[in-house]
């Protein structure tokens, strides 16, 4: 009876391509905040409260050099689970966009693979304008950045975990009724993943069990792979990198299946 | 039961194109079908016939795949719907009961990329959407916005959306209900169209003056379950005498009036305090009689017998409350 429903490529292509075709029309406008916010905590956080915290920085380097590459990680999180979360929401229950493609032959599961993908795509793009403008940034103020040409793979890394958020954005979204709820995904998880996973200190230095309860939270995975791939990753990195597979795959397939049970009578 | 297919889109005229067998849907303990069955012949426009709550929506999302039946058989193009669900969405198209037409996309464009679900070279896609468009008659609105649109042309792009693959069976769920009456004939002349097209129609409706001038056959739902079956005039006929007369009067006359009504005609429907709808065949005995009881009428009106007079001596109840 409830068999797993696995995702066809094809259909998750066609919806993917769906999103793509509407973001064409709309990206100037939904580019901007999303890169304007990092911008500003790279600001207020690097710049203003760095002042103060200059002696030494942390690992040898500057305090915006540190937090810089972790709000990457950070605003590919932030992008995808808005999408994952409102985008979703209103599209399944406002704008009853999936009930009209499931009438196709794209099926729901393919519809629930399409929005993973999606997110993942507009994470990676913003998060590629950003990290240009990080380069930019650091040649301005003589203080670079991004120190590592292995900087070129955080595009698709931010891909993989936009991917990642996506599919946690969307296990809650499959989860719940209204749309007012988001409030409590974000005050609780979202907010706390963003200041507790090692973007603005070392978590490492906090007494147990702080260390060992972000070790098993996946910003703070995405926020070392990210700081590695700027200044020179160790080989330590790619248990980072297994850590976001892991979680991810092992989830995947949970929205998926709540969903086409909701889109699905 | 005829399982040869047709191996085109082209729909070979007289088989079966839908065929439901004891189709059922609850959901919890309440079953919103209770054991329906149903044949659908190619190039057929078949109505389902009833009021609100009836089961119609339900029966029309179990053939599309958006319910899940919860027993019995349910065939499309003679594929079974729980095997083959990719399959026969392929080859149907589907008109919901609401508008879910993507608001972020301009008319055109609705098309465009609904075509692309169904992995149509993007040639086919294009050439197919300028001739919905045609069609449906929005050639003027092509690059519109969706909200923009009235209801009417909301409905009609619904339509041309669920031709674009140029579908064997088109399903309609309460095609033009909440249009106004210049907008529905628009529609139903388009509608008319299609089947003149040889495609097959399964439309839902609770007007039986659609279903009246749609459907080569219909069956009328009520509570879950079909309570008859067959043309618009097979079913006037078996039902009901093929005149009706609505009399109005205050209740003190009506009393009076009640014997004479009932002994005249063949059946007598009471409608309310002050009216009641009488059936017979020959109306103008019948007026005579009740002229000649000497109560005053406040208002007669004389009518040929349709589909709501069927439904109403089935039930006891109107299908529009």
């Amino acid at each position: 009876m409830s068999t797993i429903r696995i995702p066809s490529p094809r259909g998750a292509f066609r919806v993917w391509q769906r999103n793509v075709t509407i973001f064409r029309k709309y990206w100037m406008s939904s580019l901007f905040p999303n890169f304007i916010e990092p911008l500003l905590y790279l600001a207020a956080l690097g710049l203003g409260l760095g002042a103060f915290i200059q002696q030494g920085g942390i690992d040898g380097q500057s305090y915006v050099q540190y937090i810089a590459p972790g709000l990457l990680a950070s605003n590919a999180m932030f992008a995808a689970s808005f999408e994952s979360t409102f985008n979703t929401f209103v599209k399944l229950r406002f704008d009853r966009i999936y009930d009209a493609i499931i009438t196709t032959p794209v099926n729901a599961e393919d519809v629930i693979a399409g929005e993973y993908l999606w997110a993942g795509t507009r994470s990676a793009l913003y998060g590629t304008g950003f990290l240009a403008m990080l380069v930019v940034l650091g040649v301005a103020f003589g203080e670079t950045l991004i120190t590592s040409p292995w900087a070129f793979l955080i595009p698709p890394m931010l891909l993989v975990i936009g991917i990642m958020f996506s599919v946690m954005g969307t296990l809650f979204t499959s989860l719940i009724e209204h749309i007012d709820l988001f409030a409590y995904y974000f005050t609780l998880v979202v907010t706390p993943l963003f200041l507790f996973s090692g973007i603005f200190f070392p978590v490492e230095n906090f007494p147990a069990p702080v260390p060992q309860v972000a070790w098993f939270t996946p910003l703070y995975h995405a926020v070392n792979v990210c700081r590695e791939l700027a200044t020179g990753p160790s080989l330590g990195v790619l248990v980072d990198v297994v850590w976001i597979l892991v979680f991810t795959g092992a989830l995947a397939l949970i929205p998926v299946q709540i969903m086409r049970r909701r889109l699905i009578g | 039961m005829n399982t040869e297919m047709e191996t085109s889109t082209g729909t070979v005229s007289g088989e079966s194109t839908l065929v439901g067998r004891g189709l059922r849907k609850s959901y919890g303990d309440f079953e919103a079908v209770k054991g329906v069955d149903f044949q659908v012949s190619g190039g057929e426009c078949f109505g389902f016939l009833g009021p609100n709550g009836a089961g119609k929506t339900t029966t029309m999302k179990m053939i599309y795949g958006a319910v899940i039946q919860t027993g019995g058989e349910l065939e499309v193009a003679g594929l079974d719907v729980r095997d083959h669900e990719r399959e026969i969405k392929r080859r149907i198209g589907v008109v919901p009961q609401e508008d879910n037409l993507d608001e972020e996309l301009r008319v055109r464009e609705n098309l465009l990329i609904y075509g692309r679900y169904y992995d149509l070279p993007r040639k086919v896609i294009l050439r197919r959407a300028d001739e919905l468009l045609d069609f449906m008659q929005l050639s003027e609105k092509v690059d519109a916005r969706v909200e923009q649109l009235s209801g009417g042309m909301k409905r009609r792009l619904l339509i041309a959306r669920a031709l674009i693959n140029d579908p064997e069976l088109v399903v309609l769920d309460e095609p033009t209900t909440g249009l106004d009456p210049q907008a529905r004939h628009l529609v139903w002349d388009r509608l008319r169209a299609l089947t003149a097209e040889g495609k097959t129609l399964v439309l839902t409706t609770h007007y039986m003056e659609e279903a009246a001038r749609l459907c080569d056959r219909l069956v009328i739902m009520e509570g879950g379950l079909i309570i008859a079956g067959g043309t618009p005039k097979e079913l006037v006929e078996e039902h009901v005498s093929p005149q009706v007369l609505e009399v109005r009067a205050s209740p003190e006359d009506l009393e009076v009036l009640l014997p004479i009504v009932e002994d005249a005609s063949d059946a007598v429907e009471r409608t309310g305090e002050e009216a009641v709808l009488a059936y017979t065949a020959d109306a103008d005995a019948l007026a005579e009689r009740i002229r000649g009881s000497g109560v005053k009428l406040e208002n007669t009106v004389y009518r040929q017998a349709g589909l709501e007079d069927v439904f109403l001596r089935l039930t006891g109840r109107s299908l529009i409350e």
